[in-house]
Formats: structure tokens, sequence, C-alpha cells
């Protein structure tokens, strides 16, 4: 995983995290990560951005320090219009491993063990190959650049705060 | 008529697993089978790839113990370079060290507070929902507080020595790329951003007497539960010390008798064999003296603290001591004691960090040497979940020829099925049908060696548990999956 550079001065850092998950070694697997890069180099976001393979119990502790958290992953089933936009809501799961926590049970133990819980979201943007190979399938650029287009309507909007 | 019971997948394990359990006529266990179905055949894949690049790619074989592999194939690669442990550069070991440990503790922290808690907190009994880490951050808020803040404390020390949490780097053949500055190794000694390194010292105390404390009210069913005879492995100092990153082979029996000591770990091909099952990826290592029937060994926490003759920590020794007294002084057989050992090995883990922490040399000195190439290396360590076996050729020009991999969890391939089948004759009970307490109790068993599934069999663990049942004829009886 890397940590990315930080564009914001103290105080702003700890509004917003953007956490891509995933491996751009494994085609569309690398779209959280993708979305992450783009945000990056065009400015599009102000808060801090992560890069995760995966989610781990210490993130229950990260994600305390921020007000909102967006984790953007690769989803392998179909999606509408090549991705979506939720709310992530604590859940227990039934997670088994201890190195591949999901979203909602980061959340779930941030709420449990630090009584804190971050206005959360899910961007899921449909993959379709998961190969040994770096890079992104066309349709999965495709999607790539309909999630960026529909979080800038988000970031943009009224309704909600994500810078 | 014969019966056959399988569980799969195995939950609360690093992997995915499968148990088989064949009945007799009587509905009595007649065989259990603990099945590893994934395969990746790592062994293959670094065939032809430089010598050195072999520390960065097998570490990519897990995401649990990578800086184990990292430090074994390191090992190895330092001889193919011409350099034997003794010669390494001093701050070069101590860095290794400090790795090591960090790995171990985080490691152990993680089973300890993440998949062991929940038995031991809500019992087998508990419905599979509940025996969970989430209901241990409901109802015990401070311990899971403190399994994060363990395993954080060491994943962070991974990262300042390797740059990444995990698949960092550290290792170069002959040494390692950088030592550990004073305001770096501050860090982890002045408690500001992390707690210090003697907190982790006081929680390390505080889990080990949680763990006493928890024997005093359950002594029956942890002293007997999966209990068997078994040989021990592991390495030792040559004064019998527990080591943990470079020392000689030595095991015993169940009794405590000798049957290997002070063996290089170089030696492994002349002391060890590795049966293979058609219904298994996992091999089954054995001591090649004893034969495939009586030569398997457990190895990890466990064993380690079976054959060593003391601790080099003066509160970790301690505590061993204490741990010898529940068996007098003889080999503990328990398989649930592996959870008391385990707390002793973070405890020790702990006090060697802070020696290491505050040892002013870690910048210092001569961090790389090298030597006459060879064209074998041998790298031997005791990981987490124990010994763990990495061999390399390379022919003249440094390209792998042969890569064999004996990971902790194959050693304890034998072991894991004999706890597999005490649980099974004594829960089944002549009832051929699959319950919940049979799962419950399969899956306690197995997790007390904290296998490392995806290691074993270099596979992309899931995780999932399928129990199935069969008849002596092969009939599908019953068959439960958990995922």
């Amino acid at each position: 995983m890397r940590k990315a550079n930080c564009s914001m001065n103290a105080q702003e850092v700890k509004r917003s995290l953007l956490v891509g998950i995933g491996n751009s070694a494994r085609e569309d697997d690398g779209l959280g990560w993708a979305f992450v890069e783009r945000v990056e180099q065009e400015g599009l976001f102000k808060g801090d951005c992560l890069y995760r393979f995966q989610l781990n119990l210490e993130d229950a502790e990260l994600v305390t320090k921020y007000k909102r958290v967006l984790f953007v992953d690769a989803h392998k089933g179909e999606l509408p219009n090549g991705y979506s936009f939720r709310k992530c809501m604590p859940d227990a799961g039934a997670d088994f491993s201890t190195h591949q926590l999901s979203p909602e049970s980061i959340v779930y133990l941030s709420q449990q063990l630090y009584n804190v819980r971050p206005q959360a979201f899910i961007l899921g943007i449909q993959g379709y190959k998961w190969g040994l190979k770096e890079g992104l399938s066309e349709q999965a650029q495709e999607n790539l650049e309909k999630a960026l287009k529909g979080f800038l309507q988000k970031r943009n909007g009224s309704n909600l705060i994500l810078y | 008529m014969n019966r056959k019971i399988a569980i799969d997948p195995i939950t609360r394990v690093e992997g995915h697993g499968k148990v088989t359990l064949h009945l007799d006529e009587n509905n009595r266990v007649k065989e259990a089978r603990f099945h590893i179905v994934e395969f990746r055949g790592f062994e293959s894949f670094v065939k032809g790839h430089p010598y050195w690049e072999a520390p960065l790619l097998v570490q990519r074989l897990c995401g649990i113990c990578p800086v184990s592999h990292h430090l074994t194939a390191g090992k190895a690669v330092d001889q193919i370079v011409g350099v034997d442990p003794q010669d390494l550069p001093e701050t070069a070991t101590k860095i290794r060290r400090l790795l090591h440990y960090a790995q171990v503790f985080q490691s152990h922290a993680t089973h300890f507070f993440y998949l062991a808690s929940p038995d031991l907190l809500f019992g087998t009994d508990a419905p599979a929902e509940k025996r969970s880490i989430m209901e241990v951050a409901v109802n015990n808020k401070e311990l899971a507080l403190k399994g994060i803040q363990m395993r954080k404390f060491g994943q962070e020390l991974i990262q300042a020595i390797a740059g990444k949490k995990i698949h960092g780097i550290s290792v170069t053949p002959g040494g390692v790329h950088k030592g550990l500055r004073k305001e770096e190794r501050q860090f982890f000694l002045d408690g500001k951003a992390v707690p210090s390194v003697d907190t982790m010292i006081r929680w390390s105390l505080e889990m080990v007497a949680f763990l006493k404390e928890y024997r005093s009210k359950n002594q029956e069913w942890l002293d007997s539960f999966a209990a068997f005879p078994s040989n021990h492995l592991g390495l030792v100092t040559p004064n019998g010390a527990l080591e943990l990153y470079d020392g000689n082979f030595r095991a015993i029996d169940a009794m405590g008798k000798t049957i290997i000591d002070q063996e290089p770990d170089t030696r492994y091909q002349e002391l060890f064999g590795e049966a293979t099952e058609v219904w298994t990826y996992l091999k089954f290592p054995y001591l090649k003296s004893l034969g495939r029937e009586k030569g398997w060994s457990r190895v990890g926490p466990l064993a380690r603290l079976n054959v060593c003759n003391y601790i080099p920590s003066p509160l970790a020794e301690r505590e061993r001591q204490y741990f010898k007294s529940l068996t007098d002084n003889k080999p503990n057989n328990s398989s649930m004691h592996t959870h008391l050992a385990r707390m002793i090995e973070v405890l020790h883990c702990a006090e060697q960090m802070k020696l290491l922490l505050e040892d002013d040399t870690l910048d210092k000195g001569e961090l790389v040497r090298q030597g006459k190439h060879r064209n074998l290396g041998i790298g031997v360590i005791e990981a987490p979940r124990g010994t763990l076996i990495h061999h390399y050729e390379v022919d003249d020009n440094g390209m792998i020829t042969k890569c064999n991999l004996i990971v902790s969890t194959t050693h304890n391939n034998e072991p894991m099925n004999q706890a597999v089948k005490w649980v099974a004759n004594n829960v089944l009970d002549g009832k051929p049908e699959i319950t919940e307490a049979l799962l419950n109790q399969v899956e306690t068993a197995i997790r007390t060696f904290d296998p490392c599934l995806s290691c074993a069999t270099h596979a992309l663990g899931q995780m999932p548990l399928k129990i199935t049942l069969f008849d002596a004829e092969g009939k599908l009886l019953d068959e439960r999956t958990r995922s």
C-alpha cells in the first residue's frame, strides 16, 4: 500500500479521507487505485488519499480521525451505470480473515471501539478482468470515467460535501 | 457401514480448508482428514528468476507473514553470495532480528485478539455470529483496543524498517538496505505517536496474566481439549535458548526424549522427508530417523517452548517457568496451551524489541557484505507459526533452478489432522450428523495452530469451511458449509 501526498493544511486534512482499495497488478482490480490517482493528478479532492490492497483492523482507528470517508473499490457484479455510490452503513458482517475487512466492518469497529462514526460512502466501479496484468480493461476505463464524472457531481452538489 | 463427514470451509483461519470424517459401521471415527484444496505453485513460479529476486517474490505468498518469507529467503540468498549467518554484518543482523520480532509480535497479537479470543471469551457453544472480533469489540472493548494497538505497533515498526507494512523490502543479499536512525527508533520509545515499547511489554504481561487466570477457571477444558502426544520441533541456540531468527534444529518426543539436537539448519534435507497424499496439496514432513508414521512434529509456539531450555528475556523466561510447571517440566501436549505459549513469545518479542530499539548502533557500521558465490542457499527461521524452510539452487548465472519451501503450517499438517480426529472422536459420539458443536470445535482445534493455508499451499486464501460426512462405501451422508 502507499500513501499519497497530502495537499491540504492541517485543519482541512482531517475533513475527508479517500481510500482506494485494490491491486493495480490485477487488471480491473486496480480501479480503486486508478480512481484515487486521477483525483490526485487533477486536484479534484482536497483531503487525504490512501491506497490499500485491503482494509485492516487498524483502519478502524484511522477513519475516526476524519469526518468523511469515501472507500473506492472495483465491483465484480453488474452495475447499471458502471458504478454505484452508496452510504456505508456499519455492519459486523462475517469477515473471517484479519487482513481483508469490508468498509462496513471498519465503520462498525470505529463506532464500537472509539465511539466515532464518520460519514462514510462506498464508490463501487464495475470491473471485468482480474488477471495478473497491469492496466484496466477498456470497459473498466469507461466506467472509471463515468465514476469520476459522478464523483464530481456529488462533490459539487449541495447535499454532499466530499472535499 | 462406514461413514464420512466433511467440514468445508473452516473459518477464522488464514486460507481455505476442508475437513472430512470417515466413519465405521458403528459411526465411530475411523479417519479424519484436514484437506487443503488450493494450489498456487510458487516453487515453480520462481524458477528462472535471478536469486536476488527471491526475497521479493516469495513474500507475495502471503499478506499475513510476508516478513518471515522475506527474511528466510534473505538468509538463503546470503549463502548464495557467500555469506553465512555468522558472517553477516552485525548491524544487518540486528535490523533483521528487530524486523522479525516486530513481525512475530504483530502476527501473534493479531491471532490472539482477533481469531482466538472469541473461542475463549464466548466458548465453542456460542453461535457462529457471536464468535467474532465484532463481538469482542462490543463485549471486551479494552481487549480489542489493545489488540489493535499491539498489531499497529508491530506494523509501524515493520514499516519503519522495510518501508511498507506489507511486502516491504529490507533484505538484500548479504545484508540490509538501511539501518534505523535514532529519531526513527524514538518513535517507538517515547510513547507520543504510538504507545511505547514499554507499554507493549506491560500489555503483553497483562495478556499472559489473562490467560493464566482463564486457565484457572477452565483448567479441565484447556488441558484436555484436542490434547494428543506428539513430537515437537524448533530452533534453539547452541545453549538451548529459544531462537527465532537463526539457530539449530532440536526435536523431542512427547515425553521429552531428544530426537535430534543442534543439527545445523542446512541439513534439513538429510533430516526431513516429505510425504504426499492424494486428497490434499499440503505435504507431510517427517523426521527421516523415525519414518512417516512416527516422525511428524508440531511446530510453533507450543513446540518452541517445549524444546528450548530457557528464553533469553527475563520476563518471558519467568512466564516460561510457569508454563513448564503446568506439566511438571514435561512437554506440554495440550493444543489449547498454544495460546499461552504464543503470548509468552509476544512478551519475549516485546522485550527484545526494546533492547534493539535502545541500541544506538542500529544505523552505524557496515550493512552489506559479500563473499564467494555458491549455487545453493538454505534459509530457516522460526516464523510465527513455526519452522519455515526455504531452499534455492541457482545456475552459474545466478538464475534459480530449484526452489523448495516447507512452511510452518505444512509441519503442522499431521498435528492438525490429529486435533480434528480428537474432536470428532469426542463430539460425534455415534451420531452420524454434523452438528454446530462439531463444526465449532473442529475450527477451535485447528485454530490453535494458527494455520496459514495460503502459505502452506501457496494459494490465494479465500477462507470458507466445509464439512462432509461419508459412509464406508463413500456415500455422502451429510454436508455443511460455512462462509
